[in-house]
């Protein structure tokens, strides 16, 4: 990624250069035709707590927009990484499973989740694409979770 | 009209059971039955792995020895023993219903606990680390985890508690670490035995109050019970038991870790780093109790445990460099075995 790509919205490292989903925080970066990266954004881990574990369906799942692909485990409580596209999980990060904390200290680089190939690419505009909605939202999103107590000030 | 919080005591359930039950509520919740608040005891003893703990956290041999079974849930935590000593609590919510934010849910959801905790004078409180306490003691195991669209927490009243047994049903690395763990559960982990109706009682009137419910006796619904027949089935199978994968390390590489939570910054660790052996118990960050074995320490082995007795892990690397070679092999058999995520 480049450096002009990474902007730092009220404290928090935001990428330019890929799409969000605004519910669930999780990041679709376009790796070729068809293929995407998936991560989550550090507001989404943020919220989670501090991260103990990570798994993932195994390489060849379908993927279904909205369902799971995976667990995140965070003070004890499993909550399940929904995915933001339809396709087929293509591989797992292993580093990430076996160091959760990989995602909390590299959210958009090292601590991608899986990559997958896309069954619907029509999916994708439902994503936020644009920067400029992009930084609104997630400054939006940090704004209300401060409020809400969710977030630290 | 308030809403129903749906009660349901299920008594004595068999080991799968006082499992399945609860979980079966949890697809009945996200598919539109009533938060529920639900209630069993293990008819017989047994062991439950948190939804990502590894199988070989868990003694099997020790465990079919003893008749026990050993299950997995779908929340989290660390593999607990379990047996008719304990109250088995479960209160279920749509995931609509909580907080997104995890530790606000968590805290949401346990402080009903608490309050019926002290409802039968046991002075119990939630600590920073949203573990329910008194003092510096923990009195009641929790874990939390999603089922489709229900977020279910669930935890114990420990009326007894079998220390030596909590510790034995558990893969420790050696019998130093077996000793430290023992000593940590004793000190750390504490049962309330107050008159289990009378906290039934007081969690069905907390929980209520809090969730602005209704409490309302009910049973489970057509669906519960078919799940409960699918669950059955799915927590009896290997695959069920053998968790979600998780990648293995190469044979051979890195120092060999065993590290143990008993409770939030309590843990004991065991690690062995080119000859080097380190068994310790840690509490609040600063060695507690420690065991060095290392060629070449010339018996000044206990000198060095004593030296590093109350030093804070960040401090130990420092404390060893006094012991050379063998010292520096020691730090690093303790900086593998850093707690991280625990």
């Amino acid at each position: 990624m480049q450096r002009s790509q990474l902007v730092i919205v009220a404290g928090f490292p935001l990428a330019l250069d890929r799409r969000y989903h605004a519910e669930t925080h999780m990041w679709v970066l376009s790796t070729g035709p068809g293929r995407v990266r998936i991560g989550m954004d550090p507001l989404g881990i943020e919220t989670s707590g501090t991260l103990a574990q990570l798994s993932f369906v195994p390489a060849g799942t379908e993927l279904i927009a909205g369902r799971p692909f995976g667990q995140l485990e965070a003070a004890k409580f499993v909550g399940p990484l929904v995915s933001p596209v339809s396709g087929a999980v293509l591989a797992t990060n292993d580093k990430v499973a076996v160091d959760a904390g990989l995602a909390e200290r590299h959210p958009y680089g090292a601590g991608w989740l899986i990559d997958a190939s896309l069954s619907a690419a029509g999916e994708l505009p439902g994503l936020l694409a644009d920067p400029a909605e992009i930084s609104a939202w997630f400054a939006a999103k940090i704004a209300d979770y401060r409020f809400r107590g969710v977030i630290a000030q | 009209m308030t809403e129903p919080l749906r009660v349901i005591d299920f008594g004595c359930s068999p080991p799968l059971r006082s499992q399945t039950l609860w979980h079966a509520i949890g697809y009945g919740v996200s598919a539109g039955a009533p938060a529920t608040l639900s209630f069993t005891r293990p008819a017989a003893p047994y062991v439950c792995l948190g939804y990502h703990c590894g199988t070989d956290e868990v003694d099997h041999d020790y465990c079919r020895a003893n008749g026990l079974p050993v299950l997995r849930r779908m929340v989290g935590g660390g593999p607990v023993y379990l047996d008719a000593d304990q109250l088995l609590f479960q209160i279920c919510l749509p995931a609509r219903a909580v907080p997104a934010a995890r530790w606000q849910a968590l805290r949401m959801l346990l402080e009903p606990a608490v309050t019926s905790f002290r409802e039968v004078a046991v002075p119990a409180a939630l600590d920073d680390d949203l573990e329910i306490c008194v003092g510096d003691r923990k009195i009641c195991g929790h874990g939390a985890g999603q089922i489709e669209q229900a977020v279910v927490v669930c935890g114990n009243l420990i009326e007894r508690f079998d220390h030596e047994r909590a510790t034995r049903v558990l893969a420790l690395a050696d019998p130093a670490q077996a000793d430290q763990t023992l000593a940590l559960m004793r000190r750390f982990v504490a049962a309330t035995p107050v008159a289990p109706e009378a906290f039934q009682a007081a969690m069905i009137s907390a929980y209520a109050a809090a969730l602005g419910l209704g409490a309302v006796a009910g049973e489970l619904t057509g669906t519960e019970r078919a799940a409960v027949g699918d669950l059955d089935e799915r927590f009896t199978s290997d695959t069920w038991l053998a968790g979600p994968g998780r990648p293995v390390p190469p044979a051979g590489a890195g120092p060999r870790v065993r590290r143990v939570k008993v409770r939030a910054g309590v843990w004991t660790l065991s690690a062995t780093c080119a000859g080097a052996q380190v068994a310790a118990s840690v509490v609040r960050g600063a060695v507690d109790q420690v065991r060095l074995r290392a060629s070449g320490l010339n018996g000044s082995s206990h000198q060095a445990e004593r030296a590093l007795t109350g030093v804070p892990l960040q401090s130990v690397a420092q404390v060893l460099a006094r012991y050379g070679e063998p010292g520096r092999r020691l730090a690093a058999a303790f900086a593998a075995a850093e707690p991280g995520r625990l």
